[in-house]
């Protein structure tokens, strides 16, 4: 039934992404729902989360942040170019990936116009992102209905449509750049760089008056406008989704119009002052290339690019936060010695009840080995995708001991952590030092490079799991471990989990480095599960068939 | 000759799916091996097993004396290896997958190397993503010469190439055995096994159906001639030739379709004694001739034994 079209047979391709990315996304604007009664339990203390999300108006619209639905879209705000990822993707793969797989020459050897084929494929891409709205809405209706909100089912769905819309403009986006790049890749990296862009264009306007003429030319700007249906006393904004749906409608029609002229394959023309210069064939060797002299080397030249982006991520998170704390001293002071609901939260974060400044930002840092384990999953994506497609094969036939290739491979991920780590640990301490903020050196020490031993279980985890499992389930188990980790970690205290569940989680460990500094045993006891999972996972890889 | 690659009763399944069964063969130092079988058959999960890349499920595999599976690491010094599907770093240019596997192996003879290149044609500065499939081909191919390696098992090596490169990897092959090196190529088209190699295993089915010297094969070789003449010729008149074992009449008369074994001569000069508007040969699949050769009598097991 799904293989009648290509409409459906797209449909079918997203159906996983549709209820993972629907739910998954639900879920986070479900989250921050949970915790606004408890902590808005004083007047004070609502008054100080007002006044402290204030402070993050720059990113987000603070619009009655102390109600349900206001601080559900506050969050959201936040981290909207987490919503974005999969049309990104999704976006720049539906045309260039099927290119760059080759199955588009056959697709277009049948007896349909190209047209047909891009505008289906189109349409399936929206019909998925309108169902994912759906879905978002109809968990923030029920989470709504769950914690008290006082919004409706309209309320939800609107609020949905609205990311969806949003996501449509940026996968229009990554479909129209995808027509310029052979390789969907650099579709995907133009496309986020330009949502970074568009946040920062949004955000002028916010902290200089008078400059909303700049902000306007951003998508995230419209989403802004008509991201309120949760919020009492305001709605959405039906002039600024009709912007977004026009604007999508714009971006994805140029795309398809450009690949309906351009050849299969190849790319639209750029104006030759934009173009490369033409390269000459050649049969020369790159002898001496430091990335080709080992399986460790090559693996660190693969992870190079990945691992700059996350770093600018995870060293960027880090030194923001300690510069903006030393802002937020006295709000963030009145609201904790008020909230006993928002001292907890901070302290399930790893804030502890310390010193405000070096408490709250140690809530914060608990994201650091979190960015820096999502970052390890990737790389064990890559691993077994390797297998799975085959080119570890010649690696193998190459003399080089099975041990080696792993090891090599994991011995590349730990220089990118450990480099990941010691920048970050730069900028944290640079970041406090302008900003005037007082910070233990050996905590901070401590808080940044002991993130590393997480890093490296997950990724130790990863490899032992991917000897049984296949390149998708792989990663979706890492994803859930990480995610009920963290949950375990943020949300248990409060659900007054026993010590016990709470030791199954590996931030346990981290603990609150930045306040108290990395425990020894506990540092060991990672290193200790990570060796033997690391060991094992070899052990199951030295005698696994490859590839089957 | 001492033989090289020694296998007995290797098996190999992938769950419900077949692989292999019971298969036993060997090779001999300086020989030429062609491992035939249509798709599917079970070649390339022999290969896979002698490289190491599958574990068997029972039985042995042995080259230049030492077990594949435990002293793999030794066996793949003395191996050049060309996989049937090759995949490989897409975001590398020719020139650095070769210099990359250059350097796993402890390094090669660049000049050789360059000779190579150079043999084949290859634009090295092109990455791998953007190759056309025979130029893919062509740098797995140049990475499985490039070390000069004692043994080379090359997994169906000339799919993809085009005429011409098929000829100079046919001349790759004749400098290596005139150099003593062993080569062992599956391919699931007789001619070229017939072509290249000096002896051939056929495996069908995921086990060994027959396996002797080149000769042999063609004595299982079989292949087609339609005959269109100008008038209506008696079917009869090619019935007792020699080569020829089935006849056809089609078109009321006016052409003949033969099924051939062997020699064509005594055809053509019966035919030219008509008026002959067309004559067209056609060389069936292996799986074609599989299914007549052995069609359902039990003669595949029979014949399994091997001549080796």
């Amino acid at each position: 039934m799904l293989l009648k079209s290509v409409f459906l047979k797209t449909l079918r391709d997203y159906r996983v992404a549709i209820l993972g990315w629907g739910i998954g996304m639900g879920l986070v604007v479900v989250s921050p729902m949970a915790s606004v009664s408890a902590l808005v339990t004083t007047p004070q203390a609502r008054e100080q989360l007002v006044s402290l999300a204030a402070s993050f108006a720059w990113n987000a619209d603070a619009i009655a942040v102390d109600t349900i639905g206001g601080y559900a879209t506050f969050k959201i705000g936040i981290f909207i170019f987490l919503i974005v990822i999969w049309p990104l993707l999704a976006g720049s793969r539906m045309l260039r990936g099927e290119e760059d797989r080759g199955s588009m020459d056959v697709l277009l050897s049948l007896p349909r116009p190209r047209l047909r084929v891009a505008i289906e494929k189109l349409a399936a891409m929206w019909i998925a992102l309108f169902a994912m709205g759906v879905l978002i809405g109809l968990l923030a209706f029920a989470g709504g209905k769950q914690f008290g909100a006082d919004f409706g089912l309209g309320g939800g769905l609107l609020f949905g449509l609205n990311l969806a819309l949003t996501c449509a403009v940026f996968g229009g986006l990554a479909l129209l750049i995808s027509q310029f790049t052979q390789e969907r890749g650099p579709a995907a990296g133009w496309t986020a760089a330009l949502l970074l862009i568009f946040i920062v264009l949004d955000m002028i306007h916010r902290v200089v008056s008078g400059t909303e003429w700049i902000s306007r030319l951003s998508p995230i700007y419209y989403y802004n406008l008509s991201s309120k249906p949760l919020v009492p006393g305001h709605g959405a904004d039906a002039g600024a989704m009709l912007v977004q749906l026009a604007l999508a409608a714009l971006l994805s029609g140029a795309a398809v119009w450009l690949f309906v002229r351009r050849d299969v394959g190849g790319t639209v023309p750029l104006p030759r002052w934009l173009r490369l210069p033409e390269r000459r064939p050649s049969r020369a060797l790159p002898v001496g290339d430091w990335s080709l002299r080992s399986v460790y080397a090559r693996n660190l030249g693969t992870i190079a690019m990945p691992t700059l982006w996350w770093t600018l991520l995870i060293a960027g998170w880090a030194g923001w936060t300690a510069y903006v704390v030393q802002l937020m001293e006295t709000r963030l002071s009145t609201l904790l010695s008020n909230s006993p609901a928002f001292s907890n939260l901070i302290k399930n974060l790893g804030g502890a009840d310390a010193s405000i400044n070096a408490g709250f930002l140690s809530a914060m840092y608990i994201f650091l080995p979190l960015f820096l384990m999502a970052f390890a999953v990737t790389q064990v994506n890559r691993w077994s995708a390797d297998e799975q497609d085959g080119r570890l094969d010649l690696v193998l036939a190459a003399q080089q001991p099975r041990l080696g290739v792993l090891l090599g491979r994991f011995a590349a991920l730990a220089t990118a952590t450990v480099v990941i780590a010691v920048i970050t640990l730069a900028v944290s301490a640079a970041a406090s030092a302008a900003a005037g903020l007082s910070l233990n050196a050996g905590n901070l020490v401590a808080a940044t490079l002991g993130m590393i031993p997480l890093g490296l279980l997950i990724a130790a985890i990863g490899y032992l799991a991917s000897g049984w499992l296949r390149t998708a389930a792989d990663t979706g188990l890492l994803s859930f471990v990480l995610a009920a980790w963290f949950f375990i970690s943020f949300i248990g205290p409060e659900l007054k989990l026993p010590d016990a569940t709470l030791r199954l989680s590996a931030f346990y460990y981290y603990g609150t480095p930045l306040l108290h500094g990395l425990s020894t045993t506990s540092v060991v006891e990672v290193v200790a599960v990570t060796v033997l999972a690391l060991g094992l996972g070899t052990l199951r890889f030295m005698r696994k068939d490859i590839a089957v | 000759m001492p033989a090289i690659i020694e296998v007995e009763g290797l098996t190999k399944s992938y769950g419900s799916k077949r692989g292999i069964a019971n298969v036993s063969f060997s090779v001999d130092e300086g020989e030429v091996f062609g491992f035939l079988g249509p798709n599917g058959a079970g070649k390339t999960t022999t290969i896979r097993v002698l490289m190491a890349l599958l574990h068997a499920d029972s039985g042995t595999a042995r080259i230049a004396g030492l077990d594949c599976w435990k002293q793999s690491l030794e066996i793949k010094r003395l191996i050049g290896y060309m996989p049937g599907e090759p995949a490989l770093d897409p975001n590398l240019t020719g020139g650095q997958i070769l210099e990359y596997f250059a350097n796993l192996r402890g390094g090669v003879d660049q000049s050789y190397l360059k000779q190579l290149i150079q043999r084949f044609d290859l634009d090295t500065s092109r990455k791998f993503r953007q190759y056309s499939t025979g130029n893919k081909r062509k740098v797995v191919l140049i990475q499985a010469f490039m070390h000069r390696p004692r043994l080379l098992i090359l997994d169906e090596p000339t799919s993809g190439l085009d005429p011409l490169n098929q000829q100079e990897f046919d001349h790759m092959v004749k400098e290596a055995r005139e150099e003593g090196r062993t080569i062992f190529l599956s391919s699931h088209v007789l001619s070229e096994v017939e072509k290249t190699c000096n002896r051939v295993g056929i495996i069908r089915d995921g086990s060994l159906v027959r396996i002797g010297d080149v000769a042999e094969v063609k004595a299982i070789k079989r292949y087609e001639i339609t005959i269109t003449f100008s008038s209506a010729v008696p079917a009869e008149t090619f019935k007792t030739l020699e080569g020829v074992t089935d006849v056809e009449a089609l078109d009321h008369g006016h052409a003949v379709r033969l099924a051939m074994q062997g020699s064509a001569d005594a055809v053509i000069k019966a035919a030219a004694r008509y008026p002959v508007v067309s004559l067209t040969s056609y060389e069936p699949s292996l799986e074609d001739i599989f299914l007549r050769y052995y069609e359902g009598d039990g003669v595949a097991a029979k014949e399994t034994s091997g001549v080796a």
